[in-house]
C-alpha cells in the first residue's frame, strides 16, 4: 500500500466526518490545487512564456478555488477575491525585484553536486520561477487571511448599517491585527518544518555565521519567510479599504435606489 | 521609574528607536567586509565579451555570456587593490548569474605568476547580506506599521522560535543518540506555550488553546507514523533529503511535526476564542448550542487552512520539477521523486488540523463549563 494513498484516504474520511458535505468539498479543493500546480508547470517549461504571467493566472484561478469553489460567491469571497489579487500584483513586484537583486534564483552550491547528471542550461528564466515560487507559497495564507477579515466586517456591515467608511476600516484593521500573529505563525512553522533537514545539515557542515547569511539557498529561504510574512501583513489592510469601500458603497447604492 | 515605563510605550521614542537601529545595521553590512575571513571585491567595470547560442542533448536552447570583471579588494592584506576575474552565465541563470557594477563578491584570489603584478581569482559567490538585510527591515516597519502592538509580538515570536529551533538541533547535533522526533516534541512543546501566549495573553481561551494544540499535533503525529509504519513507508522517496548524513526518516518525521504546528496553532485558537466569546455574549447558553456553532466554524477554516500547509510545502519544488522535466524525465517520475514528502507532509498537516477542530472544541467546551461551574 502507498503511504500517500492511505494519508489522503484518512484525511478524506476525516475532513467529510468532521465537515460533512463542505468537508468532503475542501479535499476536493486540495485536488484541484494540485492540478493548478500541474498546469503552472507545465507553462513554465515553455521558456517563450513569461513565468510570472502563469503565476498571476494560477493565483487568480487558486483564489478562485479557494474562495468561490469551497465557500460561494457572495459579496464577502468577492471582496476577499479582489483584495488577493491586488495584494498579490503588489508583492510581485517587490519580491521580482529582491530575487533579482539578492540573486537567490536556481539553485545553491549545496545542491549542485546532486544534479550534476542535469543539464542546467534549459532556456528557462529562473529569476522569474524563484519569484513565482515565493508568491505561489504564500497565496493559501493570503487568501485565508483576506476572507477571515472580509467575513466578520461583513457580520459587523449587517448589524451596523449606518456604520460610515472609516469605521468599518478600522473594524477590518482590528480583526485583522488580532489573526495577524496566527496567520504569520502557520507560515513560519510550515517553512521551519519545510527547510529542517536543510537546517540540520548546514549544521553539519559547520557553516559560520557569515558563511550561512551569504550562502544562497539560506537567504533564499529567510527571504520566502520574511516575504510571507509581508504578504499576510499587507493584505490586511488591503482587504479591510476594499470592503469597506465595497459594503458602504452598496449601502448608499440601495438607499438612493429606494 | 514611571517616566521610563511611559518612555518605552511612547511610538514616537520606539519609532526613532527603531530608526536608530535601521541605520546603523545598514552602515553596518556595507562596511562589514573586514569581519569576513573570505576576500570580498567590489565590482568597479564589466566589459561583456563573447556570447554563444548552445544547445543540449535535449535540444534546451540557452545563451551563454562571457563578463571580464575588474574589481577592486575590500578586505585583507590585498585591501584596495584590483583583482581581474571572468564570469560565465547563461540566459537561464540556474547556477550562475549576470554580475552588475557596485555588486560586492567573495573572491578567491590566485597566486600571482611570475613576473606579472596583475591580482587574478575566481568569482566564489554574491555578498548577499546587506540585502537579507533591506528585506527583514521592511518585514518589521510592514508588520509594525499595520500590526502595531501584534504586529511587535509576531515579530518577536518569529524571533523566539526562531532561535529555539536553531538551539534544538544543536543539542540534537550534539547528542546524536537522542531522538529527534523526542528533541522536536519538547521543543513544540515550547513553541505553543510561547506562541500561543504572546498571541492571546494568559487567560483561559489560551490555555484550552495550548491543550488542543498539542494533543491536535501529537495524535496528528501518531496518525502519519503508523500509517508509515504500516506501508513501511512505500511511495515515499527519501532521496531527495538523502544529503543529510543522518536518520531521514526521523529528520522527514520531525520537520512534518513542527510544519503542522503553526497550522494546528491557528485552528485550536480560531476554535477556543469563537467558543468563549459565544459564552462570553450568553453565559446560559447550552452545550449543545456550543457542539453546533463550534463545528460550524470549523468547517469554514478546514479548507483553507490545509490549502495554506499545500502550497507553502508544493511550490518550493517547483524549480527542481522544471529541471527535471526540462531534461527529458518523465511527469510521474519526477512529481514521485520530488514531491512525495512534500505532499506527506501536507496531508499529515491537514490530518492535524481537522482533528484539532473537535478536540479544540471539546477542550474549549470542558474550560467553559469549568467556569460555570465556579460562577
Amino acid at each position: 500500500m502507498n503511504a500517500l494513498v492511505v494519508l489522503a484516504a484518512i484525511l478524506f474520511i476525516f475532513m467529510t466526518l468532521i465537515g460533512g458535505k463542505k468537508g468532503a468539498r475542501s479535499f476536493f479543493a486540495i485536488f484541484l490545487n494540485f492540478g493548478m500546480i500541474i498546469f503552472v508547470l507545465f507553462f513554465m517549461n515553455d521558456p517563450n512564456i513569461n513565468p510570472l504571467f502563469v503565476t498571476l493566472i494560477a493565483c487568480a484561478v487558486i483564489s478562485c478555488i479557494n474562495l468561490f469553489y469551497i465557500n460561494e460567491v457572495n459579496i464577502k469571497t468577492i471582496t476577499a477575491f479582489l483584495s488577493s489579487i491586488i495584494t498579490i500584483v503588489v508583492l510581485i513586484l517587490f519580491i521580482v525585484i529582491i530575487t533579482e537583486k539578492a540573486m537567490i534564483q536556481g539553485f545553491g552550491e549545496e545542491e549542485i553536486e546532486e544534479l550534476s547528471v542535469f543539464s542546467l542550461y534549459i532556456g528557462v528564466d529562473f529569476v522569474k520561477i524563484g519569484a513565482s515560487v515565493i508568491i505561489m507559497s504564500t497565496i493559501g495564507a493570503i487568501t485565508d487571511t483576506a476572507m477571515a477579515i472580509s467575513s466578520p466586517m461583513r457580520e459587523i456591515h449587517y448589524h451596523h448599517p449606518a456604520i460610515t467608511k472609516k469605521d468599518l476600516f478600522t473594524a477590518g484593521l482590528s480583526i485583522g491585527k488580532d489573526i495577524l500573529g496566527t496567520s504569520a505563525n502557520t507560515l513560519f512553522f510550515a517553512f521551519f518544518g519545510g527547510y529542517l533537514a536543510l537546517l540540520i545539515w548546514f549544521k553539519d557542515l559547520s557553516y559560520s555565521a557569515g558563511e550561512i547569511a551569504n550562502s544562497k539557498i539560506f537567504s533564499a529561504e529567510m527571504i520566502t519567510i520574511l516575504c510571507a510574512g509581508i504578504g499576510v501583513t499587507l493584505v490586511i489592510p488591503i482587504t479591510s479599504w476594499i470592503t469597506a469601500f465595497y459594503l458602504v458603497k452598496k449601502s448608499n447604492n440601495t438607499e438612493t435606489v429606494e | 521609574m514611571k517616566d521610563a515605563k511611559k518612555m518605552i510605550y511612547n511610538p514616537f521614542f520606539l519609532y526613532s528607536l527603531l530608526g536608530i537601529c535601521l541605520v546603523l545595521s545598514i552602515l553596518f553590512v556595507e562596511h562589514n567586509e573586514s569581519f569576513y575571513d573570505r576576500p570580498i571585491a567590489e565590482v568597479i567595470e564589466i566589459k561583456q565579451l563573447e556570447n554563444a547560442e548552445m544547445a543540449d542533448s535535449h535540444n534546451n536552447k540557452d545563451r551563454l555570456f562571457t563578463q571580464k570583471i575588474i574589481a577592486q579588494l575590500r578586505n585583507g592584506e590585498k585591501k584596495g587593490q584590483l583583482i581581474h576575474l571572468t564570469n560565465e552565465y547563461s540566459l537561464s541563470k540556474a547556477y550562475d548569474q549576470e554580475y552588475k557594477e557596485g555588486q560586492k563578491i567573495f573572491v578567491s584570489i590566485a597566486e600571482n605568476k611570475e613576473g606579472s603584478t596583475e591580482l587574478t581569482g575566481s568569482i566564489l559567490d554574491l555578498k548577499r547580506d546587506q540585502y537579507l538585510l533591506f528585506v527583514l527591515w521592511i518585514f518589521i516597519f510592514i508588520l509594525l506599521i499595520v500590526g502595531k502592538k501584534q504586529g511587535l509580538f509576531s515579530v518577536l515570536s518569529l524571533a523566539f522560535n526562531a532561535t529555539l529551533l536553531s538551539y534544538a538541533l544543536d543539542v540534537y547535533l550534539k547528542h546524536p543518540q537522542i531522538s529527534l522526533v523526542l528533541i522536536c516534541s519538547v521543543a513544540v512543546i515550547l513553541f505553543t506555550v510561547v506562541s500561543l501566549l504572546l498571541v492571546n495573553g494568559f487567560n483561559d481561551k489560551t490555555y484550552a488553546a495550548i491543550i488542543a494544540t498539542l494533543l491536535g499535533t501529537f495524535s496528528s503525529l501518531l496518525v502519519t507514523y503508523l500509517v508509515i509504519e504500516l506501508t513501511s513507508g512505500n511511495g515515499l522517496r527519501y532521496e531527495e533529503i538523502q544529503f543529510i548524513t543522518r536518520p531521514y526518516q526521523m529528520v522527514f518525521l520531525a520537520g512534518l511535526f513542527i510544519g503542522s504546528l503553526g497550522a494546528v496553532m491557528d485552528v485550536a485558537i480560531t476554535m477556543s476564542s469563537s467558543i468563549f466569546s459565544l459564552y462570553e455574549k450568553n453565559h446560559s447558553i447550552p452545550v449543545k448550542a456550543l457542539k453546533h456553532s463550534g463545528l460550524e466554524i470549523g468547517k469554514d477554516i478546514m479548507g483553507t487552512m490545509t490549502n495554506i500547509l499545500f502550497f507553502a510545502y508544493i511550490s518550493g519544488s517547483i524549480p527542481l520539477l522544471v529541471l527535471y522535466i526540462k531534461n527529458g524525465s518523465p511527469l510521474g517520475f519526477s512529481l514521485n521523486m520530488n514531491l512525495s514528502l512534500e505532499l506527506a507532509r501536507a496531508m499529515a498537516g491537514g490530518i492535524g488540523i481537522v482533528l484539532t477542530i473537535p478536540i479544540g472544541l471539546y477542550v474549549s467546551i470542558f474550560f467553559v463549563n469549568r467556569k460555570r461551574a465556579r460562577t
